[in-house]
């Protein structure tokens, strides 16, 4: 399936609150987290844009 | 079963600053109903911990009621007492104390009962100067915030035997005092006295209060670079001063995420074009801080 890249600028700050919802075993990686987040906020708000 | 330790009656005009031990309770009744008091707390063991409106209205709204919590400031941000009872529903975090000022501006009083200068005369007996009067919480005042966001204050709904009770959680300086406002709504134009009592709370009672969590950043007097308390009211540079800003600087890195088909597609139903545009990565951070702040995957 075709991809396309989207650039996100993180801080530290922000990296390290993904890498500790990584390291709790909620995602494998900090870019597989966010592509996670990405889904499952689109789960949550299905009915809006 | 829970003890009487003290009762009286707090006058009309006036206050009064209470030594509450962890475990007690203060109750605060209507008399003849009506009447609006103010009330300050301080830790008593460090009276720079004091109550927070702003705290406690992030926590609980803007009228904290049975069940709630009075927080202390930051960098402080401990429970310091528990809202047992509320009859009247009625209590207020928004408004500030009356003033001598108020009364002067708006009425032309050269002097009138006001909340300020109740609140310092009381506090006067612990040492406390008027700079030292906190925001109040506002018990048994009716008040909210109409269409423009401007707030406002209604009539009484307080009845005879109304009460307030706050249970202490820690060793505190409880500073009650009849509103001065006779002139104003927040009391039905009228200053009545109401009863005070104070008792060692029952086994039901500490039943009643939700677990708390400790947490690190409840910091004390000891994680703070200044410990003293200022004796000079003028302020003066520290030629020594070095900034240390926590995780300064800030630092941004680029982080490349490839999204399929359906994640774009996804990407653009959710983005808040309003705000961000045609920039997909701030709207994507936006989504995963929004998704974290909504689910909060981890504690």
């Amino acid at each position: 399936m075709a991809e396309t890249t989207v650039t996100i600028h993180l801080n530290q700050q922000q990296k390290d609150l993904l890498d500790r919802t990584v390291a709790a075993g909620v995602a494998p990686d900090r870019i597989a987290l966010i592509r996670l987040a990405l889904r499952r906020y689109g789960e949550l708000h299905a009915e809006k844009g | 079963m829970r003890t009487l330790i003290e009762e009286f009656v707090l006058e009309p005009g006036t206050g009064k600053a209470l030594e509450l031990r962890k475990g007690q309770i203060l109750r605060l009744e209507q008399i003849e109903g009506g009447q609006c008091l103010d009330f300050n707390c301080f830790n008593l063991d460090d009276y720079k911990e004091f109550f927070h409106c702003g705290r406690t209205r992030t926590l609980h709204g803007i009228h904290p009621t049975r069940g709630d919590f009075l927080w202390s400031a930051p960098p402080r941000e401990r429970a310091m007492m528990y809202i047992l009872a509320d009859t009247a529903g009625a209590n207020d975090v928004m408004f500030p104390r009356c003033s001598a000022n108020l009364y002067e501006s708006v009425y032309g009083y050269d002097a009138h009962t006001n909340c300020q200068d109740i609140q310092a005369e009381a506090q006067r007996e612990y040492g406390l100067t008027p700079d030292d009067v906190h925001d109040s919480f506002n018990l048994f005042m009716c008040t909210g915030v109409d269409e423009n966001g401007r707030t406002y204050i209604t009539r009484q709904v307080s009845k005879p035997g109304d009460h307030v009770e706050l249970l202490a959680l820690m060793d505190v300086l409880a500073v009650p005092n009849i509103c001065g406002a006779d002139v104003m709504r927040t009391s039905n134009f009228a200053i009545r006295p109401a009863k005070v009592q104070i008792f060692a709370a029952s086994d039901e009672d500490f039943a009643a209060v939700p677990p708390l969590r400790s947490w690190r950043t409840q910091r004390t007097v000891a994680d703070f670079k200044v410990k003293a308390i200022r004796t000079e009211r003028k302020l003066a540079r520290d030629p020594d001063y070095r900034p240390e800003f926590v995780n300064t600087p800030i630092d941004y890195e680029a982080i490349e995420i490839a999204l399929d088909a359906e994640e774009l597609a996804l990407l653009g139903r959710l983005a808040r074009r309003e705000q961000y545009g045609d920039r997909d990565g701030e709207a994507l951070r936006d989504i995963v801080f929004s998704w974290w702040e909504e689910t909060r995957p981890i504690g």
